[in-house]
């Protein structure tokens, strides 16, 4: 057998790690069980849809109806606008949140002083207001205002989920970086401003990268912010889902399934696209400056 | 090129104060080196004459220019960062022609830096890494390469934080002999702090001692080797460190618990103070023969003997006092008995306390009281 080095947390063969390995099993099919429910639900035909039986014959007949006037017949939504509202209400809150975010978390991260850490928690505290107790204030605003059911209007409320995540996120990459690369930069002769785009924001790419993904899926999986503030114009997808639900009408289960897969697929690939600067975030503390 | 002045420079980070007021007078092109035990302030001291420090007062003044809210690229100042400060995502020539390309050193056509930096790293011996990124460096080449970003630039002055200190012996010692004949170097005022003792005798055109961010003492290498302001001057420099022997005087000698030491301080320090008899392990010596009388004289047993190839390093007990000797005689074998001398100009006097400021040389007792110390 060929000599190996042993690796800590390495495998080893004993009835306590098979019995751990069936409880990660258990596990696993109880979190995916739901998925795979969803899955086999939105394959189903209108027939099938109550009844909890595995066998059935499979169609895709379900996806055509919630992505064509059929669909837009039955929830007075169209389901593509509600995508593409989702895309720009959601890109659009992420860029708003990097353009003020980026120079907010390097701030935080670099200058110090009293009650900087306050600001920086009331920043974070965004996040645990449960939005319910924020909604009807801000309908009434939206309403005066005229924001209701607008992109803008979303953009601006859903500063709310990603900018406290932006701003977090990037502090403590911008921490690590060593304050010396950029007071060699002014060394060499260059202003604050060009040290800062020369130096320090190159470094935190893979930071941005994450933080921008992770805050786009939370503003993408919003549901409560546009359910109340927008109507039927500008609707994103999480509220066009659940209206194939049914208001009072007839349920449909199977074209739920259908739309909720359909409305995963950006984050999935928004994920794939930016895969190459995830990796790269997760191993930048070895990289020693 | 310029001349570089510190005037009552005050440095505290919250509640520590890390500099209590430097005053430092460095003519132009002038290699001065700040050395100091770690904590002392010596990078701090740096950084504030860089424009680094917020919450630095008090006057700086390049070629005679007041710095006072000058920005740090305004200055016309280079740094070498202990911690090297490379850019990481950047090869060792981007590195270098950072610098180069802002505009404020001059202006370089790329032909011009090219050559530039070809120069200066042949000189450092890194020519053959520009194309390396700083992760993919040992900790030696950093170093050059940091170095390097500094003498690639025309400045007013160079401000190196412990250039060396990353290097491994060897290297260390040849590149301080290098660095010494680097023709940038010595156009160029240059401020340099080190830890090592060796860097500052061998490099500084003059010394200041860093004790907890006051400077202690400030003169040549000569006089801060030869007439040490106080004990933690004494030291700082040397090694092994100076033997430090508490003695009490009386009548104008002073004198060890045992006796074994005993030499004359003068008149003027006043009988039952307390004082501590300085003598560097190199400055005693073992003789053979009959002890002349025209120099300290101590006798005691050899209780370890280190051979450390050229030399030997003994602890030798003097009646009850530990006392260091380093020697080039390698016949001396633990559990000899050895007498040892030294001249009455290398034995310092230093009072009492901590760090006990020095008083002066010894000189020779008078005869009775050295028949007093022999009883």
């Amino acid at each position: 057998m060929a000599a190996k080095e042993l690796t800590p947390g390495q495998r080893r063969f004993s009835p306590a790690s098979l019995g751990a390995d069936l409880v990660l099993l258990g596990w696993f099919v109880f979190s995916l069980f739901p998925l795979v429910w969803m899955v086999l639900l939105a394959l189903k035909t209108n027939a099938d849809q109550i009844t909890t039986f595995f066998a059935f014959t499979p169609t895709l007949k379900n996806f055509g109806i919630v992505l064509s006037d059929e669909g837009t017949r039955l929830t007075s939504v169209n389901f593509t606008d509600a995508l593409f509202n989702s895309v720009i209400n959601c890109v659009g809150a992420v860029l708003v949140s990097l353009v003020i975010g980026i120079p907010a978390a390097y701030a935080a991260g670099r200058w110090q002083y009293r009650g900087s850490n306050d600001v920086m928690f009331t920043i974070l505290s965004f996040r645990f207001a449960p939005e319910l107790m924020v909604i009807v204030p801000l309908f009434v605003i939206y309403n005066q205002l005229g924001l209701f059911d607008t992109n803008v209007g979303m953009i601006w409320v859903l500063q709310l989920v990603t900018m406290p995540l932006i701003v977090w996120i990037l502090r403590s990459y911008f921490q690590d970086l060593p304050a010396e690369l950029e007071q060699a930069a002014l060394l060499d002769g260059y202003t604050r401003r060009r040290a800062f785009m020369m130096v320090a924001l190159p470094l935190v790419r893979p930071g941005i990268a994450a933080s921008a993904l992770l805050a786009f899926v939370f503003a993408w999986n919003n549901y409560v912010f546009p359910l109340i503030l927008t109507g039927s114009r500008h609707t994103p997808v999480t509220v066009a889902v659940t209206r194939f639900l049914g208001g009072g009408g007839q349920a449909y289960y199977n074209l739920t399934a259908a739309a909720a897969l359909i409305a995963a697929l950006p984050p999935l690939i928004v994920a794939l696209s930016i895969q190459r600067y995830l990796v790269r975030g997760l191993s930048f503390g070895a990289v020693k400056a | 090129m310029g001349s570089l002045a510190i005037r009552g420079l005050t440095a505290r980070y919250g509640k520590t104060v890390a500099l209590h007021g430097i005053d430092l007078e460095l003519t132009d092109r002038e290699f001065f080196v700040v050395l100091g035990p770690s904590g002392a302030g010596k990078t701090t001291t740096l950084k504030s004459v860089a424009g680094l420090v917020d919450g630095a007062a008090g006057e700086v003044r390049i070629a005679g220019r007041d710095m006072t809210g000058v920005e740090p690229y305004d200055r016309g100042v280079a740094m070498a960062f202990e911690s090297y400060a490379l850019y990481p995502q950047r090869t060792v020539e981007q590195n270098l022609a950072s610098p180069l390309r802002s505009g404020r050193n001059g202006t370089w056509t790329p032909a011009q830096q090219a050559e530039r930096i070809r120069q200066v790293t042949t000189t450092l011996g890194i020519d053959h890494l520009l194309g390396r990124y700083p992760r993919e460096l040992s900790n030696g080449q950093r170093q050059r390469t940091a170095l390097g970003r500094v003498l690639v630039r025309p400045a007013e002055v160079y401000l190196l934080d412990e250039p060396l200190s990353h290097l491994d012996a060897k290297l260390r010692a040849a590149m301080r002999a290098e660095l010494k004949q680097l023709g940038d170097l010595s156009g160029t005022t240059t401020l340099y702090v080190t830890h090592d003792y060796q860097e500052a005798l061998a490099l500084g055109d003059r010394i200041g001692v860093l004790r907890e961010g006051r400077l202690v003492q400030v003169g040549t290498p000569t006089q801060v080797w030869t007439e040490p302001v106080d004990t933690f001057v004494a030291r700082t420099i040397g090694q092994p460190e100076m033997n430090l022997l508490d003695a009490v005087v009386d009548g104008g000698a002073a004198r060890t618990p045992g006796g074994g030491v005993v030499l004359g301080v003068g008149p003027e320090v006043p009988a039952g103070d307390a004082v501590r008899l300085g003598i560097r392990p190199r400055d005693l010596e073992i003789v053979d023969r009959q002890a002349p009388d025209d120099r300290l004289v101590l006798r005691g047993r050899v209780v370890l003997a280190e051979r450390l190839g050229r030399s030997v390093e003994l602890s030798i007990d003097v009646a009850g006092v530990q006392v260091i000797a380093v020697t080039a005689d390698h016949r001396t074998r633990e559990g000899d008995s050895v007498t040892l001398v030294a001249e009455w100009a290398n034995v310092h006097v230093f009072g009492a306390g901590e760090p006990a400021p020095r008083l002066g040389a010894a000189c020779r007792p008078e005869p009775a009281q050295l028949a007093g110390g022999a009883r």
